[in-house]
Order: structure tokens, then C-alpha cells, then sequence
């Protein structure tokens, strides 16, 4: 696998998506998506064209599970929900995050 | 890696996958709402919905390939960390693999021999559709029996003309032609067929025309079509062979055409390269041969229209039977014979696979040899397994750690189950290469001067499937109960216990049962082994009545030397004579038959006072004799006189007669004086009259029982009238290919169009034991494979014993046991394993060797003897095995052992 600058961004993706499950329950894609964008006020938006590949990778790495279910309005779609190692997972990202931002802040606030 | 993304391409399917299409649907579907919420109308909120996706079908694809490389990636790590573990592990692949290969092999090369004998249909099209006529007795109803599948000409005849079931239906009769016009022989395996022949299997045509049902006229020239391979190997090429005249059998027949060389005719087994038609019958034989109607030489073979079963072909000829018999009825027979004939039937068999004598001969032994082979591949994964499992025990701690850090177990075992596909396809590669050589082997070893074999051992699918399939069987066999077992450990318990393991009790309770499974199975397999070695033993030390050495073969055929059969006889002198003259010569006979040679005559016998309780019981084999003959083949005379070159001149019949002829008609050993008849239609011949006894000789095979025998002497006017293909033996020092130029100068000095061939006498008899000898072959290689892979089997599991016992071993010689006490504690513990391998064993192979007793000579399917040998060897093997861990056991340091704990 190409380990790219993607990989900055995947990772972003995995914790939002992870964090989300976490906070939500059970959510189908398109709720995931409209989380984030409620939840970072806008600021963050999610393509689809990242977050599908994404939920069905993170699906064969057994950290969230996916099965069909009915929404309010009556459609048929997939919800996905955390598993424990998702949750194992998401704990790591967040650290590895706080760590990440906590090292650019500093970097941003000694120049 | 492109690759992988190219992989991920060709295992994308064309409408991907149906779920994550909903998947996105559903996405717009949700999006295209909230959008005309915001008061867009539905129209344009699909729309803008869409447009702000993006490339539906590349994100389509782009989720599928992640989904699909995922997979691919995962397994890849599995077989790179497989092949790792593989890697760094050489001594425990090393074994696996090569007992796989074995076994993998073995299956392999007799599966495909099977393959190519008795499953794989004719390269012809639509072989399903093709039926062999049967003759059927009604009063037995159902499929024939009987491997006799004759018919004679007249009968061809009707069924061709008068019965309308088939879609297209020829006559076949193989036949072996002579390519030289007098002097050594040069053999042409070929085939006399109806016209319709090459029509109705659907072969074309590379060069000229091939026959056709114009060529199915009475008093037709010569004419021949040749193999695409017999045309590029004899004839310069398929083009250069159209036009050209062959010699067959001295007549010269014009080759019309070259057929596709990939059709090798309907025989598996044997090779045709030349046809010629049915009509040169009255050409080759002599003219009326069409109309002889108790010549029963040819096979009837038809295709059914589509759809039709071989019950309902089978019935439609029934109802034509009565005119067919009725038709084609036998004049000269007796009355008895005639009444029997008008009930006989038809009724048709499966020719989808053509036939073959190589089938029949080997169908048995194959199915054998292929339950050999299974079960040394069972043994091979049992040992196996238990490698497994004693590593399984090793590794706990490895894959506790896996275990804790979230793998779960499912993804274990199939990090374990990846190393055992591993291993059993790396023992596939090997074990076909192994297969490739051993079935050239085989093929060499069941090939005899009179029928090469020749197979299409090509790796088809079929092979390949096979191969595949059992190794992927295999592999799940030795892999699943270790992998389970393994994968069932308490991560948390066993890494506190700093890993010295907790399973070793469990992985001991599995392990000793599989090794006396083994030991079973193997005692089975050296039993039947044994039985097998024994029959070909006997066989081959079995006293043919004559010396076999020493002698060479010259069958020389007269016929073509002289139009005139009034002449034979004493060219056939001369042929004697010129013989009798080669330097180095001893002495030479002149027979009608030789022993072994496949050709026979047979009469029934009338003898007042003997009457036979089955007709059967009153046939015995003639032969008509020199009057040296006996003293040549060292055949002893038991009673009365040999014959002397002037019995032949005689008016009255005089004969010699075997023992058994003796006692079986005239209940006494000299029965000197005495006369009996043969049945000539409903009457009877002139009296025989018995001048002599002599020893018994075998006549068909070696393992027939000794049977009746009259030799006539030569010249006899009750002997063979016209015989023009006569042998002579030849006792001599020499070696059979060292006298061959002289023989030749000797016959071509008496006619050069005379025919000839010679062979070593013991090769001939040898010939006859091509399948006991390759079935003792085998099946002990099969039977010492087996027995090393046991005890291999069981070694490992007493080593491993030792190992994880020496503690206790310490601390019972630290408490003052003896060697003695230590060796038999293991000898003890690997005595109660052969113990209950042996009776499990014995039940086996009393249970299986019924199948073998079919093909057993003087040996019973449950000697006892030979079961007690073949224990005494396994014994005697295991003690091998035995004595390193208990050596290793009595050398165990009580101080060191106790200090490790």
C-alpha cells in the first residue's frame, strides 16, 4: 500500500467516523456525514468519495460493524456501529491527535 | 502495488456489488430530501443531489476495490507470515512437505492413470451418445456380464440394415497388420471398420478422403486410411501419403486418406494407425469370410439419437433379436446349438469411453492400487496433524499474544489454516512432479510386447482438479482440529504462567489415538501388501510343465509364401530342417500354439462313461506337435511313447494326452489304448486313440488350473487342415537377439515372403505377469511408505513424550528407579500404541483384504501367516522407533531435570 499524504487524512477520517459511532450509536453513512458537518459547525465536510471506502475498510478491520436496517422514513439503509476494537482504535487516534495538534501548537506558538 | 489493483480489477464483478449500490443510493436519496426541504424542487434536488456526489460509479468501484484488495491484502499477509513461519521452521516443512508430496503424489499418479484407463470419455464428439451392442441371454435379463462382445459378419449385417435405432452405426474389429512384405515382421496397430466408421465418431479428414459407407461393397480393392502420426512418422507427412500403396499382411492397399492425428481410435490403451474396410475381409482371408456366419470377430458400435437411454436402445433391439438370429443362424451347428442360438438377444452398453483390454485387465487393480494410495495420504495427514499439534502446543504462547492484542479466534485459525494450505499445495508441486515420473513407470512396466500401452497421460483438468482438491481436503484434514485446538487457550492464564504451556495433557490425549490409527492403516496396507507379494511369488516359481529358459520363439506365417495350402506342410518341414542347421541350435520342435501366446484351440470331448455335469467340464485344449516337442520344452513323458515322424502318416488318429486329460476322462494315470471323439455337428469324429501321457503344461496363463490337453502329431489328417502360422522352438544357448539374423537366413532360404518373428519363450511367459508383478510393486511400496510414515508417526509422539516427561523421569531416578524401570515405562507406553494399532489393524485388513482375494494365486485373502508377518515387521519397526526416546529417557540427568522445574 502507497503510504501517501492521504494517510494524514485518513487517519482524520477513521477518528471523526469513529468518534461519531462512539457519541451517536448505530448510524447510516449519510448521518455520519451530516454529524460532522453539524458537529464542527460546519467547518468540516466529508466526501463521499473518502467516506465509503473508508467505513468499508474500516468494516474488514473489524473496528465497526455494519448491517442493513430501516430509517424513520421508512428506507432501507446500512447502519454502522463501533465494536470494542473500534473503541481501542478510536482511544489510540485520539491520543495520537491530542499529541499531534498539541506539537503543531507549539510549533504555531514558538515562531 | 498496480498489481494488486489490477487483480482487484479482474475480480471486480460487472454489476459490483449489489448492497453497496444501495448503499450509495440510499446516501443520495437522504441528500435529494434534505435538499428540497430547503425548497428546491424534487427535480432539481436530484439533481444538485447527484452533482454534488460526485462520479457515482467511481466511487462505486473505488469502495469495491478497497473492499476487494482488503481481502487480498489480509490473505497475502497471512501466506507472507505463513511462509515466514514456514521458512524459519525448515526441519518440521521439510517433513510435511515431503510427506504430502508423497502422498499427494501417489494419489496423483494413480488417480491419473485411472483417469486415462477408465474415466476419461473417447476424444470423439459426443462420446455420451455412444453404445456398444451386447449379446444379451433372455433369461438372465439386464445389462451382459460378459466381457464377449463378438458378433459375426451376417449379424453386422442385419442389425445395420433392419434395426433403426441408431443415428449411425459401424463395425469394428481390431487387428494388427504386418507393414513387410516377408521376412522380420514390422507391426501396424490398426482397426477393420465399416464404412461408416470415421462418420459416425465425428473424425475429419487432414488429407484425402476417409471411408465412407461406399466402401461397404462386396468384392472392394484395397484400400487404407492412416493416423495423422503414422502418415508424419512412416510416410513423409500427410500430404506425401495420399496416393501411396501400403503392404498389409503382403496385400497392397492404396491409402486414400490421413485422418486427424489426434484420434487415436476407439481402443484406450491401444493406438490404431491403420484402417482398412470391412469388404477387404474376403481380400485378407479368403473369399466367403462376409458370409461365414460362426466367424465372431467384430464389435458393433452405434450412436443414439439424442435422448435415447441405453434401456430403451436395449429394447428396441431386443424386439429385433428373433429376426436377426433367425437370419444369420449357423448351418453347420448341432441342433442343441441352433435352438440356443434363435433365443439369444441384443441389448447395447455405455461406449462413451470406448474399450479397452488394458481396462479390463487393470479395472480391478487401478480401484486398489487408488484405496492404497487414499489411505497412505490419510497417514501422511495424520502425521502431520500431530506435527501440528505438538507445535500448536509450542506456539501457545504466540498466539495468546495475538489472541490479547484483538485478533479474533476465527482470524487464528485461519492464519494457521493459510500455513497448511501452504504446505499441502507446496507438497501438490512436488508430489505431480513425483507423479509425472512414476506413472512413465508404470506405463513401462504394464507395457508387453503384445500390447504396448499406450495412455494419454496428459495433465488435464481432471488431473488438475484432482491434485488441487486433494491437497485443499488434505490440508483442512491435518489443519482444522490442530488450528482449533490451538486457538483455545486462556491468553490471560497462559502468558501469566510464562508460557510453559498448559495444553500438553490435551494435545497427549489427541495425539496417541491418531498414531494407533496410523499403525492400524498401515498394518492393513503391508498386510494386503504381503498377501500380494506372495501370490506373485507363487506365480512366478509355479512349474508351467515346461522349461522357459533357454528357449527362442520363431512364429513364422506360412500363408502368403504359397497360394497353394497343399504346399504348407512341407515348407513348414523345411523351415525345421533350415533351423535344425543353425550352429549353436540343440534341438528345435514345430507346434501349432505355444503357451502364453494368447492364440488357443480348444474341442469338446466325447469319452463313454464321462459325462459332464456342466458342457464346460468336457472342453480340452489341443495342439498339434513335432515329435521332438516334448523333448525340446522338457515336458515329461509319464507314460507310453512320444510320437515318431511316421505317427503322422498314419491313417488312424494317434494322440498323447496330459495327466489331467487322463484323469479327468478316464479317471487313470495311463489310459493307454483307450479312444474317445470330438462333435462334428450333430455327429461325431473318428476314434483318437491315446499312444501316451505327458507332465502338464500350462496353456493360457500361469494361474489357470492345469487343464486337459491333446497333442496331435504333425501331418495327422484329424490335426489342423490349411494351418499356415506355425511356431518352432528353438533350445539354445544363444540369446534370443544373437540367433535373430541366422533364423532369418535359415526361413528366407525356404521363401522370402515368409513372415517371422522371434522372442525369448520367457519373455512370453513373463508378459503374463506384468499385473501381479505391478500390483506386488506397488502395493509394498505403498506398504513400507505407509509403515515409515507411521512410525515416524510414532517416534514423534514418544519423542515429544519424553520431552515434556522429564521432569517426572528426574524425579522417579532421583527416587531410585533403574534404567530398566525408565526403558520400560516408554517401551510400555509405545507397546500399548502398537498393541491397539495391531488389533485395529487386523480387524481392518480382515475386513478389506476380500477385496484383494479376486486377484490373489495361491495365497488366501486371510492367511494368517502373512497377517502375523506383516504384524511382526510393524513390531519390529516400532521397537526402531522406540529405542531413541527411550535411550534419550534413560540419559535424562535427574539433578539438571529437577533444577529446570
Amino acid at each position: 500500500m502507497a503510504r501517501s499524504k492521504s494517510d494524514v487524512l485518513q487517519g482524520t477520517i477513521d477518528l471523526l467516523v469513529l468518534r461519531s459511532l462512539d457519541v451517536r450509536g448505530a448510524l447510516h453513512g449519510y448521518a455520519i456525514t451530516q454529524h460532522i458537518q453539524r458537529g464542527s459547525a460546519d467547518t468540516l465536510r466529508v466526501e463521499e468519495g473518502s467516506l465509503y471506502p473508508a467505513l468499508h475498510r474500516m468494516e474488514q478491520a473489524g473496528w465497526i460493524r455494519g448491517r442493513w436496517g430501516t430509517t424513520e422514513k421508512n428506507r432501507q439503509a446500512r447502519f454502522y456501529a463501533i465494536t470494542a476494537a473500534g473503541r481501542r482504535q478510536l482511544a489510540q487516534e485520539q491520543e495520537s491527535w491530542v499529541r499531534l495538534t498539541d506539537g503543531v501548537n507549539r510549533v504555531l506558538r514558538f515562531a | 502495488m498496480s498489481w494488486l489493483h489490477r487483480l482487484a480489477n479482474t475480480l471486480r464483478p460487472r454489476s459490483l456489488s449489489r448492497d453497496l449500490d444501495r448503499e450509495l443510493a440510499f446516501h443520495l436519496a437522504e441528500r435529494a430530501d434534505d435538499l428540497a426541504a430547503s425548497g428546491m424542487s424534487t427535480g432539481e434536488a436530484a439533481l444538485e443531489a447527484r452533482r454534488r456526489f460526485g462520479n457515482r460509479t467511481v466511487l462505486t468501484e473505488r469502495t469495491h476495490d478497497r473492499d476487494v484488495m482488503l481481502w487480498l491484502e489480509s490473505v497475502l499477509a497471512d501466506v507472507r507470515y505463513a511462509a515466514r513461519t514456514l521458512v524459519a521452521h525448515p526441519g518440521f516443512t521439510a517433513v510435511a512437505v515431503l510427506s504430502l508430496a508423497l502422498g499427494l503424489g501417489a494419489n496423483t499418479a494413480i488417480f491419473s492413470l485411472a483417469d486415462a484407463v477408465i474415466l476419461r470419455a473417447l476424444p470423439v464428439r459426443d462420446p455420451a451418445q455412444l453404445m456398444m451392442v451386447e449379446p444379451r441371454d433372455p433369461k438372465h435379463p439386464g445389462p451382459s456380464p460378459s466381457a464377449d462382445v463378438d458378433f459375426t459378419n451376417p449379424i453386422w449385417e442385419q442389425i445395420r440394415d433392419h434395426t433403426h435405432v441408431f443415428t449411425g452405426v459401424f463395425a469394428y474389429n481390431s487387428h494388427t497388420f504386418d507393414l513387410s512384405n516377408g521376412g522380420l515382421v514390422r507391426h501396424a496397430n490398426g482397426a477393420i471398420v465399416s464404412g461408416a466408421f470415421f462418420d459416425v465418431l465425428g473424425v475429419r479428414a487432414i488429407a484425402g478422403r476417409l471411408l465412407g459407407t461406399g466402401d461397404d461393397v462386396r468384392g472392394c480393392g484395397g484400400v487404407a486410411v492412416v493416423s495423422g502420426g503414422f502418415a508424419s512418422r512412416e510416410l513423409g507427412g500427410a500430404a506425401a501419403a495420399v496416393g501411396r500403396t501400403l503392404s498389409l499382411d503382403g496385400h497392397p492397399m492404396e491409402i486414400v486418406g490421413v485422418s486427424d492425428p489426434r484420434f487415436f481410435g476407439i481402443e484406450v490403451g491401444r493406438k490404431a494407425d491403420v484402417f482398412i474396410p470391412l469388404c477387404t475381409e474376403d481380400l485378407l482371408v479368403g473369399p466367403g469370410t462376409l458370409d461365414q456366419r460362426s466367424r465372431w470377430y467384430l464389435q458393433i458400435v452405434g450412436r443414439a439419437a439424442p435422448g435415447l437411454t441405453l434401456d430403451a436402445v436395449s429394447a428396441r433391439l431386443a424386439a429385433a433379436a428373433p429376426g436377426i438370429t433367425e437370419a444369420t443362424l449357423p448351418q453347420r451347428w448341432s441342433h442343441v446349438q441352433q435352438a440356443e442360438y434363435l433365443g439369444r438377444s441384443f441389448g447395447v452398453r455405455s461406449a462413451a469411453s470406448g474399450f479397452s483390454d488394458l481396462r479390463q485387465e487393470y479395472d480391478k487393480p487401478l480401484w486398489l492400487l487408488m484405496a492404497a494410495v487414499v489411505l497412505v495420504l490419510i497417514i501422511a495427514c495424520v502425521n502431520i496433524a500431530n506435527l501440528l499439534l505438538a507445535r500448536g502446543a509450542a506456539r501457545q504462547r504466540e498466539i495468546a499474544i495475538r489472541v490479547s492484542l484483538g485478533a479474533g479466534r476465527a482470524r487464528v485459525v485461519r492464519q494457521l489454516l493459510t500455513e497448511c494450505v501452504l504446505l499441502a499445495l507446496a507438497g501438490a508441486a512436488l508430489g505431480v512432479l513425483f507423479a509425472r515420473w512414476a506413472d512413465l513407470l508404470i506405463v513401462s512396466w504394464i507395457s508387453t510386447r503384445r500390447q504396448p500401452a499406450a495412455l494419454d497421460l496428459s495433465f488435464d483438468w481432471r488431473v488438475f482438479g484432482f491434485t488441487i482438491g486433494a491437497a485443499l481436503v488434505t490440508a483442512v484434514l491435518f489443519g482444522l482440529m490442530p488450528a482449533w485446538r490451538a486457538t483455545r487457550v486462556d491468553a490471560h492464564a497462559l502468558l501469566k504462567s510464562g508460557g510453559r504451556g498448559l495444553a500438553g495433557t490435551r494435545r497427549h490425549r489427541m495425539s496417541r489415538p491418531l498414531v494407533a490409527a496410523q499403525l492400524a492403516l498401515s498394518l492393513a496396507l503391508v498386510t494386503s501388501a504381503g498377501l500380494l507379494l506372495t501370490s506373485f511369488r507363487n506365480l512366478a516359481s509355479v512349474d508351467p510343465g515346461f522349461r522357459r529358459d533357454g528357449i527362442v520363439l520363431v512364429e513364422a506365417d506360412l500363408s502368403r509364401a504359397t497360394p497353394d495350402t497343399g504346399r504348407i506342410p512341407a515348407m513348414a518341414r523345411g523351415v525345421l530342417d533350415g533351423l535344425r542347421a543353425i550352429p549353436g541350435v540343440r534341438s528345435v520342435s514345430q507346434s501349432a500354439f505355444t503357451a502364453m501366446s494368447g492364440a488357443g484351440w480348444n474341442e469338446y470331448v466325447l469319452v463313454p462313461g464321462f459325462t459332464a455335469h456342466d458342457p464346460e467340464d468336457s472342453l480340452s485344449f489341443f495342439n498339434q506337435v513335432s515329435d521332438d516337442y516334448f523333448a525340446t520344452m522338457g515336458t515329461p513323458l509319464l507314460a507310453g511313447r512320444a510320437f515318431t515322424p511316421a505317427d503322422g502318416a498314419r491313417s488312424d488318429a494317434v494322440v498323447i494326452v496330459s495327466r489331467t486329460m487322463a484323469r479327468r476322462f478316464f479317471g487313470v494315470d495311463n489310459p493307454l489304448g483307450r479312444t474317445f471323439r470330438t462333435p462334428v455337428g450333430d455327429t461325431a469324429s473318428p476314434p483318437f486313440r491315446i499312444i501316451g501321457v505327458v507332465g502338464d503344461s500350462k496353456y493360457r496363463s500361469l494361474d489357470e488350473t492345469s487343464s486337459a490337453m491333446v497333442y496331435l502329431p504333425l501331418g495327422s489328417k484329424a490335426g489342423l487342415q490349411g494351418w499356415a502360422e506355425w511356431n518352432y522352438e528353438v533350445r539354445t544357448d544363444l540369446l534370443a537377439p544373437s540367433i535373430v539374423p541366422a533364423v532369418r537366413d535359415a526361413i528366407g532360404r525356404v521363401s522370402p515372403a515368409i513372415e517371422i518373428e522371434a522372442h525369448a519363450l520367457s519373455s512370453q511367459v513373463d508378459a503374463t505377469l506384468a499385473r501381479p508383478r505391478l500390483l506386488a510393486t506397488l502395493s509394498s511400496f505403498f506398504g513400507a511408505l505407509a509403515l515409515v510414515l507411521a512410525v515416524v508417526g510414532l517416534y514423534g509422539t514418544l519423542a515429544y513424550d519424553v520431552a515434556r516427561r522429564r521432569n517426572e523421569i528426574g524425579i522417579r531416578m532421583a527416587l531410585g528407579a533403574a534404567w530398566r524401570d525408565v526403558v520400560r515405562l516408554i517401551v510400555g507406553d509405545a507397546g500399548r500404541l502398537v498393541l491397539a494399532g495391531v488389533v485395529i489393524g487386523a480387524a481392518l485388513s480382515f475386513a478389506g483384504t476380500r477385496f484383494v482375494g479376486s486377484l490373489l494365486y495361491g495365497v488366501a485373502p486371510q492367511d494368517l501367516r502373512t497377517l502375523a508377518g506383516a504384524t511382526l515387521v510393524l513390531a519390529g519397526t516400532a521397537l526402531i522407533a522406540t529405542l531413541v526416546p527411550a535411550w534419550r529417557a534413560v540419559r535424562t540427568d535427574p539433578t539438571e531435570a529437577l533444577r529446570e522445574e
